[in-house]
């Protein structure tokens, strides 16, 4: 068998952002007539490693081979030159002009006078050539997605790329217009292209790619063909092997009251389920956490549980009490507590002191509200004691909270969720982007929370810190439960193949 | 009112709608192709002043109008270079920005004119542009005289007014620039410089404002007064909306408002009893609703006032 060059070989790329090291040395090839599946969890470093190949990074370490010859990649424009093309998942195009005028943005190779039936000939030939049809006079706020993104793959082969990367590609589609998407591809794939779709959908694996890279944190964790390569081994690939379980000292004792869930979902506005019909009960002195790979309608669980996000049927009884009418206002006042993920969007108002940010949830009570006026002492005094439980670094309580630092945010964020009289507490990757000091002070304080009999419903992207911290997990997929482990059954590959997709259809 | 006092009040309307219109029309044009690019510039009204007052004093001083006209438009460059430093470069505030412009040219123009001309019971005048007469054209009977029988600026501007239509619509670099007020990054990523296009629309729009200021005080009035544009740079900017960033559109907008103005002088002297105020106010008002009307329809370029701040 006659072993094939590359024609694209990027080899130990490095790159590092502040506090995170996305690309520890990875080696990737393209080769011809083939789609490339780069699989990986969120945050693996898969997008990070296209945008570098597109010349949107410029690597720290590390090279670039076109047909073996080593090239510096400066911007888009150079990897336009290059041949290679890249559709990211927010589109680059101008809704309010047609899709030929888009196609004519920033061409070269017209001087002055812009001749859209030039361009329109032009245009259907390569439409007719790879079989991706779509209307050229049709205002592109007039398309679906699936159509958007073919005009962003025409843009593309227009100008003339050989290789054409496809950032999560599938994740706004219909069913169907994934079908259509996959036919396009395979054709592109047959005119001579190649293809890398960046996803973390194992099904799309199996069913479109002919070669898969997977990576980890940032390293290159397994590299075949897909047609040698099984599910397991790629599950494996993708979320590591059970590392030993951190075991945090755990109460057990009985308390009562409950937060039931029952039949809750969300519509989106084109009626596709996003939360579909999901139930759970969560105890007090119990961390109830889901697992889901993002996008599977986790947040807006949480979300709509806080209030933020209106449900399309189902219940929410917290303590007897049906809270789904309810304003988050009322909801807060019941004794729900929320960390969310924008901790400085959501979690804090950033332009304003620590002393008032303390108070966000409570400034309409007392001691902090007294005859109608703010009570600054005792939001000072409140706010004191939340910067020393929680060795927050911060000068002092007047200290505007966007001048201190993610992980102090964080800190102090749930301090104030858990110095005031939370019972039931909602967090989104409490631990996202921290430091090990930091991280281990918030997962260290969501314990303490939960042995003195709160609750807490976590969602975290880091399937380890579930598995440290829960005493239940639900797997979400779709919008649906998927499946439930207790703490003693906890097994991180089957609650990872759950969360890909495994045997569900 | 008989017939004959209806022909002479559209006749008279007729007559006078284009003069009135022009200045506006010139800088309306220009703000056109700059909120095309994105940048809106509410600081037309202080480049105006200042186009009328230079424009002025060159043409005082060496009677040499080209001069006049030029010297006026780079003015309006200059100043609107400032606008593009704290707006494009600087990435502040638009409207913030704008409005200290128009402040600035509001007091600036007064000081220049007082401290050159002093304050006298006659204030100083130029010869304003003469009618250019096309012939055969403009003896076509009641027409002829006040469509074919404009200063020449007119014509010059009728001239713009096609080569802007066709620039934005019909050019590549309409298309960029159209692109650049819709979405910068899409244009930066389809390898057009966003920064470029924003300050050579900006300049253009300065440009013509500052023609249009000169407009004033070279071809209508003759001379110089304090806050002699009284709001029509804020109209031309306005009209800009009630023309949906189309030039034929903005070019009928200034169209209606010149008939409104010449409307309100004529009601003025057939109906004294109601208030001067009144009339005065009636141009701006008709603005007002124009675009209450037509304008809430409009679709803005989707980056207009947002400036283009680059990812990573």
């Amino acid at each position: 068998m006659e072993k094939v060059e590359p024609i694209i070989k990027m080899q130990g790329i490095v790159k590092t952002f502040p506090g995170v090291i996305a690309n520890n040395g990875i080696d990737f090839e393209i080769y011809p007539n083939e789609i490339h599946a780069l699989l990986g969890e969120n945050g693996a470093g898969k997008t990070t490693l296209m945008n570098i190949l597109y010349g949107l990074y410029r690597p720290d370490k590390g090279s670039i081979y076109v047909y073996g010859k080593k090239v510096n990649i400066r911007n888009s424009l150079d990897a336009q030159k290059l041949g290679i093309g890249m559709v990211h998942q927010h589109f680059s195009l101008i809704p309010s002009f047609t899709v030929l005028e888009n196609i004519a943005i920033g061409l070269k190779d017209i001087r002055i006078r812009l001749n859209l039936d030039k361009i329109r000939e032009r245009l259907e030939k390569v439409m007719s050539d790879y079989k991706i049809l779509v209307n050229p006079d049709k205002k592109v706020e007039e398309l679906t997605v699936g159509e958007m993104q073919r005009v962003e793959i025409l843009k593309l082969l227009f100008r003339g790329a050989n290789v054409l990367i496809l950032d999560e590609p599938t994740s706004a589609l219909t069913p169907q217009e994934v079908e259509e998407l996959f036919k396009s591809l395979r054709s592109l794939v047959s005119e001579g292209k190649s293809v890398v779709i960046i996803t973390h959908k194992l099904y799309e694996v199996f069913e479109i790619s002919d070669r898969i890279t997977v990576l980890k944190q940032g390293k290159v964790t397994y590299k075949g063909l897909t047609s040698k390569t099984s599910q397991d081994v790629l599950i494996e690939a993708m979320i590591g092997r059970g590392v030993n379980i951190t075991e945090f000292p755990r109460e057990n004792k009985n308390y009562e009251g409950e937060m039931r869930v029952e039949g809750l979902s969300i519509y989106d506005n084109k009626r596709v389920p996003i939360v579909d019909n999901v139930s759970f009960v969560l105890k007090k002195g119990e961390i109830l956490g889901i697992a889901a790979v993002a996008g599977n309608g986790e947040k807006e669980l949480i979300e709509a549980i806080f209030g933020l996000r209106k449900i399309s049927s189902g219940k929410i009884i917290m303590d007897n009490k049906q809270i789904e009418g309810m304003s988050v206002k009322q909801r807060i006042d019941n004794g729900l507590g929320y960390i969310p993920e924008e901790r400085l969007t959501k979690g804090v108002a950033p332009g304003l002191t620590l002393s008032l940010n303390s108070v966000l949830h409570d400034h309409w009570h007392e001691p902090y509200l007294k005859n109608t006026v703010l009570n600054e002492s005792e939001i000072k005094k409140f706010a004191k004691s939340i910067i020393g439980k929680f060795n927050v670094a911060a000068k002092s309580e007047n200290v505007l909270a966007k001048n201190l630092s993610g992980g102090n945010i964080q800190k102090f964020i749930v301090g104030r969720e858990l110095l005031r009289s939370v019972k039931y507490l909602l967090a989104v990757n409490p631990t996202g982007g921290l430091d090990i000091g930091a991280t281990e002070k918030v997962r260290n304080s969501i314990m303490e929370f939960r042995n003195n009999g709160g609750a807490v419903l976590l969602y975290s992207e880091d399937l380890d810190e579930l598995l440290a911290l829960c005493d239940r997990i639900m797997v979400m997929y779709r919008g649906r439960i998927v499946g439930t482990f207790e703490r003693n059954n906890f097994d991180k590959l089957k609650i990872g193949a759950l969360m890909l997709g495994k045997g569900i259809s | 009112m008989n017939s004959a006092l209806i022909i002479s009040i559209i006749t008279t309307v007729l007559i006078g709608m284009i003069p009135r219109a022009m200045p506006i029309f010139a800088a309306a044009i220009g703000e056109t192709v700059d909120q095309a690019a994105g940048t809106l510039n509410l600081g037309v009204e202080g480049i105006m002043l200042m186009g009328a007052i230079i424009g002025f004093v060159v043409d005082y001083y060496t009677h040499n109008l080209v001069l006049a006209f030029l010297t006026a438009g780079f003015i309006g460059i200059a100043f609107s270079a400032i606008h593009g430093i704290v707006s494009i470069t600087m990435k502040l505030d638009q409207v913030v920005s704008g409005t200290a412009l128009w402040f600035i040219g509001w007091g600036l123009s007064g000081v220049i004119y007082a401290s050159i001309f002093g304050i006298s019971s006659i204030p100083p005048t130029v010869l304003t542009l003469k009618p250019v007469y096309i012939s055969y054209l403009s003896s076509i009977p009641f027409f002829g005289k006040f469509i074919f029988g404009e200063d020449p600026l007119v014509y010059i501007l009728i001239v713009l007014l096609i080569v802007v239509q066709y620039f934005l619509f019909h050019t590549k670099q309409g298309l960029n620039l159209r692109t650049v007020g819709n979405d910068p990054r899409v244009a930066e990523v389809m390898g057009v410089n966003p920064i470029l296009y924003r300050y050579a629309a900006l300049l253009f729009g300065g440009f013509m404002a500052g023609i249009a200021g000169a407009y004033l005080t070279l071809a209508i009035v003759g001379s110089f007064y304090f806050d002699m544009t009284a709001g029509m740079g804020f109209i031309a900017v306005a009209l800009v909306y009630f023309g949906k960033w189309n030039p034929w559109r903005v070019f009928a907008g200034t169209l209606i408002f010149g008939a409104v103005y010449v409307l309100y002088f004529m009601m003025e002297s057939i109906y004294p009893v109601i208030p001067y105020e009144f009339y005065q106010m009636l141009p701006y008002l008709v603005t007002l609703v124009m675009i209450l009307i037509i304008g809430a329809k409009a679709r803005a370029p989707a980056a207009l006032t947002l400036p283009y701040i680059k990812e990573g």
